[in-house]
């Protein structure tokens, strides 16, 4: 018994062979899709997954002062990394991390959260670790899968907190910066210049990172090396700074707050800058701890602050120099002009007191006694736009242009900076402060070193700068700096000469006798700036020799109470020990010829 | 003596002529692929041929498997329906009780020094009783009762490796049935009635899915769900097969296969190896064997002596497209990762001599097709 086969049997079989095709069909499009339209995607994704690009991290260069002593070096180190797309198994292998690192498990997992929207791209995770946690990691590559460890350099400043205002310090990348720098081949986490000439000058410090390329299986095991490309350390940087003198400033200044600024004033080189308190830029190199910053940036004596350069405070009797310069130029005072003080100056219903009556002096003994009573009457004379206008033709109320970020402006007033600023008519009591730095002015060290140099130079306002050429990592010089002319002060010679001999006069028998130098004739300027927030600040702005200026040294004293009796002596300690350096022929050999 | 001897030479010289040639060289094409594949799947430096040597001998296994199942009239394996049936269910049940787990499942039996997957063998022994079954009714089974006998019997067998769990083979044997009904005449409306019910009741079972297969199914809908992890493999798989390009990166030569990025690549993923080293020509090629291979055995069935002939051959196409689609489909991310071979070329004994004891069947059918047709 056999049955027939049913009759539709035929057309099912049809039907079934004709989805049979569709469904092939669909495949064979979706794999022309796949291997054909997309296949160079593909590829690279495929390429993605063999090829591990390893960053050979290039040291950052070097950082000397003038006669080539290292200022901040590398060692050599190693940094651990995560790689997200080898990480499969981050809930066992990160708290082992942590364990062997000996951070926190919280820490580990917010980077990993951060690092897995690009899981290609390696993110550190701790810096400088020791070679007992190499050798750790290493043995047990197998088990921590995803974590690397690689070999890079981290900074070292030798001198601590010697100059860490100008040297600066390092830090992560944050993200915004990231988003400008990534296409220059910054990665996530790397290190980069966050103060000083370190972020000035991060381009030049920073080297080229090398590559190696190597291609892995899925378990990470290297399997050949593709290609190697060994990176280029970064440039050298030579500064100006003359490292002794930076000493000894360093030395005058503990215990206090304040700056010292030296520099030639014939070029604009600072070969001093020194802001008391300081900090151990060492403590970014391996990445700060969230206590040791908020510490920093908490203290109250505000120890990141470079107060050479990045705060402005009230000038007092420095400023003398500008009304000085004014009246002599706008003939209200001549070398013979005479003034009676009889120790106070009545201005309407005010009366205007100074410490002492000097009784009748001519202007050279008037600037080397800062007399307020003959400043307050050229300062009236004058009236307060004509200061302003020489303030600022002497550099005040503009950044030098110094290169380091972060400068401050300063500020110097006029009636219409009033109305602005306070919604306050200008009254005459203002021009008297005005005359005697006081009021309204604000001015940083900097800018008395730049205003100061004109003087002591003949009239050019050159640029304070901190480095002095570039070297290559081999030593050749890749480039030198040449000094900045940014403006000309027009002065009479007669004008000039005045007031050069009442600077003069000031450490020869006047407020500022404490700079004095065996054999070294010093000009200069004490102040007593006034300030609300407590005693004065002691201010002495000097030049040398006093003939033929060579070095310019400014000293702020936060608090310091008299220039004559706590700046003038820092800066008399500053000059002789330059003063001795030049008595002993020491030719400043420079970088080449180290 | 003498002349008997010459009347079954005769005979075989006919049956040898109605072989299907096409069909065997397609078979033996795949599986010479298959098995190329597998050696540069495999290869490491310490052992160049990889799992060349086993695949070899599996391969011996199931072209003796097929000539012997051709030589034999498929009509006795019908009437010896009860051994295959009840032999591949008590193998399944055996499996669930004592079996080998692997990869989270328990699906092998152990047998000396061989492991079986009874699962691949049952659904042979499944096809050739639907076949028989069908086959003995005068009239379509047009009302929903007549289904009754064929959903009883292909029940056990789906529940038992459901069990295992192997959603993949549970599903293959559901196909098989619903392509079996559809040759025997069953009207449209009663098979997409089946087909609804069916989906209707698979909430019911989302609940007794192990949490990776359940991590399976969710990922193949959005494998960026957890790249690193369950959608691991389909990634790596469209990564393989998408940069073998249009000509391939060689053979031995595909990066995603040697560098292991690939996974289970000579078994499940064997197909990304083709796509990887062989590239679009090579893997629309392995399409194109299959078809050809597919359409010959339906043109086997049109052709058969009888009814259960015809169902043998459409219990077999139905079996390997299913594989086919399923498998091909899920390593170009168009289907879910269920974990099924791909047939003739994924490595695995059992998956492949049962695949050839189904082309054994075929030719079986195919010499014994009346003379009219030619």
């Amino acid at each position: 018994m056999q049955p027939e086969k049913p009759v539709h049997l035929s057309t099912r079989l049809t039907s079934f062979a004709v989805a049979l095709t569709v469904a092939l069909a669909a495949l064979a499009l979706r794999l022309w899709q796949l291997q054909v339209l997309q296949g160079d995607y593909y590829a690279q994704l495929a390429d993605t997954n063999r090829l591990r690009i390893h960053r050979v991290a290039a040291p950052r260069g070097l950082i000397l002062d003038r006669r080539g002593t290292p200022l901040v070096l590398n060692r050599p180190a190693f940094s651990v990394s995560i790689l997200p797309m080898e990480l499969r198994e981050p809930t066992r292998v990160l708290p082992e991390l942590a364990r062997v690192l000996g951070v926190s498990q919280e820490e580990l997992w917010s980077r990993w959260e951060r690092a897995r929207s690009r899981p290609f791209e390696p993110v550190r995770v701790r810096r400088d670790v020791g070679m007992r946690v190499v050798t750790l990691l290493e043995e047990r590559r197998e088990e921590l899968r995803g974590v690397q460890v690689e070999a890079e350099p981290v900074r070292v400043y030798p001198f601590g907190a010697a100059a860490a205002h100008v040297l600066g310090y390092l830090g992560e990348v944050s993200a915004d910066e990231l988003e400008a720098l990534r296409p220059r081949g910054y990665r996530a986490g790397d290190l980069i210049g966050k103060a000083g000439v370190e972020r000035s000058y991060d381009t030049v410090l920073r080297g080229d990172d090398g590559e190696h390329v190597v291609e892995v299986d899925v378990a990470g095991r290297p399997l050949r090396v593709l290609r190697e490309q060994p990176g280029r350390p970064g440039n050298t940087l030579v500064l100006s700074l003359d490292w002794e003198l930076q000493q000894e400033a360093e030395r005058q200044l503990r215990g206090w707050s304040g700056a010292v600024v030296a520099m030639d004033p014939r070029t604009g080189e600072v070969l001093v800058m020194a802001s008391s308190p300081s900090f151990d830029p060492n403590a970014f190199s391996v990445g700060i701890s969230e206590r040791q910053w908020r510490q920093l940036v908490q203290d109250r004596r505000n120890p990141l602050l470079n107060r050479a350069t990045a705060a402005a405070v009230e000038p007092g009797s420095v400023f003398k120099v500008v009304t000085g310069l004014a009246a002599l130029q706008e003939g209200r005072a001549g070398p013979a002009s005479r003034f009676v003080c009889t120790g106070s100056l009545r201005l309407g219903r005010w009366v205007f007191r100074d410490l002492q009556a000097h009784g009748v002096v001519d202007f050279t003994t008037g600037v080397a006694q800062s007399c307020n009573v003959m400043f307050w009457m050229l300062g009236r004379s004058l009236g307060p736009e004509r200061l302003a206008t020489y303030a600022r033709r002497l550099g005040f109320g503009q950044p030098t242009g110094v290169d380091l970020p972060l400068e401050a402006t300063g500020v110097i007033p006029d009636p219409d900076y009033k109305q602005r600023t306070w919604r306050e008519p200008w009254y005459p009591g203002d021009t008297l402060n005005m005359a005697i730095g006081q009021g309204f002015v604000l001015v940083t060290p900097i800018q008395v070193a730049r205003a100061l140099s004109a003087v002591a130079n003949g009239g050019l306002l050159v640029q304070p700068r901190l480095g002095r050429a570039v070297l290559s990592p081999e030593g050749q010089v890749v480039r030198t700096f040449s000094p900045t002319v940014q403006g000309r002060v027009e002065f009479s010679p007669s004008a000039l000469q005045a007031l050069r001999r009442g600077l003069e006069a000031v450490v020869e028998r006047g407020t500022g006798q404490a700079a004095r130098v065996e054999g070294l004739r010093v000009a200069g300027k004490t102040g007593s700036a006034e300030t609300p927030r407590g005693r004065p600040h002691a201010w002495f702005a000097g030049y040398a020799p006093a003939e033929d200026p060579r070095i310019v040294v400014v000293v702020l004293v936060e608090h310091g109470y008299r220039g004559g009796l706590n700046a003038a002596p820092i800066a008399r300690a500053v000059l002789s020990r330059w003063w001795e350096g030049q008595r002993a022929g020491r030719r400043e050999a420079g970088w080449a010829a180290r | 003596m003498g002349g008997a001897l010459t009347a079954d030479l005769r005979a075989a010289r006919r049956r040898l002529r109605h072989v299907d040639w096409v069909l065997v060289a397609c078979t033996l094409a795949l599986v010479a692929v298959g098995t190329a594949a597998i050696a540069s799947a495999t290869a490491t430096p310490e052992q160049p041929l990889g799992l060349l040597r086993p695949r070899l001998a599996h391969v011996a296994v199931g072209l003796a498997v097929l000539a012997g199942l051709a030589a034999v009239p498929y009509r006795s394996l019908g009437e010896a329906w009860k051994l295959l049936y009840g032999l591949s269910l008590a193998l399944l049940a055996l499996t669930d009780l004592v079996g080998r787990t692997a990869l989270g499942a328990q699906r092998w039996l152990a047998v000396g020094p061989v492991s079986l997957q009874p699962s691949e063998l049952a659904k042979l022994g499944l096809v050739v009783t639907l076949a028989w079954f069908l086959s003995r009714r005068k009239e379509p089974p047009t009302r929903l009762p007549d289904l009754l006998p064929y959903l009883v019997l292909a029940g056990p067998p789906v529940l038992l490796v459901f069990l295992q769990p192997d959603l993949g083979s549970a599903l293959a044997f559901v196909a098989v049935l619903l392509a079996m009904l559809w040759a025997a005449g069953v009207p449209r409306g009663q098979l997409a009635g089946l087909v609804a019910g069916g989906l209707l009741v698979s909430p019911l079972v989302w609940p007794l899915l192990k949490p990776y297969q359940r991590t399976r199914l969710l990922v193949f809908v959005d494998p960026s769900l957890d790249p690193l992890g369950a959608g691991y493999n389909l990634i790596q798989s469209k990564i393989a097969i998408g940069s073998g390009g249009l000509w391939g990166k060689g053979l031995f030569a595909g990066t995603q296969n040697t560098l292991q990025f690939l996974p289970m690549q000579h078994t499940d993923f064997v197909f990304s190896v083709i796509g990887e080293e062989l590239g679009f020509v090579g893997a629309v090629g392995v399409l194109l064997l299959f078809w050809v291979f597919l359409l010959r055995v339906l043109q086997v069935a049109s052709s058969a002596r009888d009814a259960f002939g015809s169902y043998l051959c459409v219990g077999v196409a139905s079996l390997v497209a299913f594989h086919v689609l399923v498998n091909v489909g899920m390593t170009v991310g168009l289907a879910p990762a269920t974990g099924i071979p791909l047939p003739f070329l994924s490595y695995g004994g059992t998956a492949l001599v049962t695949h050839l004891a189904g082309v054994g069947l075929v030719l079986s059918v195919a010499v014994r097709r009346p003379k009219i047709l030619f």
